[in-house]
């Protein structure tokens, strides 16, 4: 094996090696990509169809999608970041993606509002990588339950995140203890984009 | 290392006497960083077990061709393909996962405990044996952080996999929000550490200690 010795060895070596393992990587990377791609799918439909409280607990992927597909639709064709709930030709409601820099990196969900514009329906997070048990929280039920029914305020911050343990009242909601940052990151993105919900839709009357 | 080393000696010395947490001090960074949820923690004992185990394999099965001068670069690109590998597939076939575990699962490449098997090991011994080395000193690693997570998470959220605990889940347990910190995961492996080697050294397993 005298080659072995040849100064160009160890280069030839070290790129056959890359080539080979690059290559059945690529070839992984492709056969999985759909799947990749669809899941991402998958977990932003079933966000928007929690955010506006249709129960799709012990659906299958595909019942989520065939749900999304059947009742969900842009509402206007220049403003495709609102979707619509749709039944029978009735709008019944709206999801707005919201999406934001967390404490570690970014988050990324959607909100749900009634027909009337004002009224919240729910929240729910489809990326997000806070500190399990604290940020984290942020996807749980306990903190997603404060935001059904609440109004976006007319004035001044539309959904105020009020520290735990103070009163609430129909436009605010209490942060997570132990998670002020994440907290109030969300809220800064959350009311800017309803900010410009608000601005858009009393203009729009 | 010996490159006669028994089946057996590997098995203990991966698990116990050599175990890469608390008598090497090796992979302490995600060791802190997932530990506070169980279920994480298995998936990435999982993840680091499968890397070492088959780099190990496949650097042995190539220790006669690579060159010495390139070997460490040989190593690092095995270790990176079986974490891409293994990073593709959760996102594949267990999305919930891959968004939870988020860039740990791409850092087990730069995690000490696998390229050290490499080069400790691998490189100086046959495929069979390097394969079990990887298996069981990434085993050594998983016991260690699967016990950091149980205790951080009854202290800290009070419940194991998601599952409540009675006493701990109750409003009459305050929840040690430092437990699902970072600094909680330091406290946790410092006292797992400081039980391991003191039974270690009752055993007179550490060579050169002194029996009291």
């Amino acid at each position: 094996m005298k080659f072995k010795e040849k100064f160009w060895f160890p280069i030839f070596y070290m790129f056959g090696a890359t080539l080979i393992l690059s290559a059945v990587l690529l070839v992984f990377g492709s056969f999985t990509r759909d799947r990749v791609k669809n899941n991402e799918r998958l977990a932003f439909e079933r966000s928007v169809l929690e955010a506006l409280s249709i129960d799709i607990r012990g659906y299958a992927p595909s019942a989520v999608h065939d749900k999304y597909v059947q009742a969900i639709r842009i509402v206007n064709e220049q403003t495709p970041d609102i979707l619509g709930l749709y039944e029978n030709e009735q709008l019944l409601g709206y999801a707005l993606p919201v999406a934001g820099p967390g404490f570690w990196a970014p988050i990324k969900g959607v909100i749900g509002i009634d027909a009337d514009r004002r009224t919240i329906i729910g929240i729910s997070f489809y990326e997000q990588n806070e500190t399990p048990g604290l940020g984290g929280e942020i996807a749980k039920p306990f903190f997603r339950d404060q935001f059904p029914g609440k109004k976006i305020a007319s004035g001044g911050m539309p959904i105020e995140f009020r520290m735990s343990a103070t009163e609430l009242d129909e436009s605010s909601v209490h942060m997570i203890t132990g998670a002020t940052q994440t907290s109030t990151r969300l809220g800064k993105f959350l009311n800017e984009k309803l900010i410009d919900w608000r601005r858009r839709t009393t203009e729009g009357q | 290392m010996p490159a006669t080393k028994k089946i057996r000696d590997v098995v203990i010395d991966g698990l116990w006497n050599d175990n890469p947490v608390f008598r090497q001090i090796l992979g302490i960074c995600s060791a802190l960083a997932v530990t506070n949820l169980v279920l994480n923690t298995i998936v990435m004992g999982i993840a680091v077990t499968l890397t070492t185990a088959l780099s190990g394999l496949t650097v042995s099965l190539l220790r006669k061709w690579t060159p010495r001068v390139v070997r460490m670069m040989v190593e690092t690109l095995i270790i990176a393909f079986y974490v891409i590998l293994f990073d593709r597939a959760l996102k594949a076939y267990w999305p919930d996962m891959s968004r939870s575990l988020g860039p740990y699962v791409g850092l087990i490449i730069t995690n000490c405990i696998v390229m050290g098997r490499a080069e400790a090991f691998a490189n100086a011994n046959t495929p069979l044996p390097s394969f079990l080395d990887g298996l069981f000193a990434g085993l050594g690693y998983s016991f260690v952080l699967i016990a950091v997570a149980v205790i951080r998470e009854i202290f800290g959220m009070g419940s194991i996999l998601g599952i409540a605990v009675p006493y701990f889940s109750s409003s009459g347990w305050d929840r040690w929000i430092i437990m699902v910190m970072p600094p909680g995961a330091f406290f946790t492996l410092a006292v797992i550490v400081w039980i391991a080697r003191t039974f270690q050294k009752s055993k007179a397993a550490w060579p050169g200690s002194v029996k009291k």
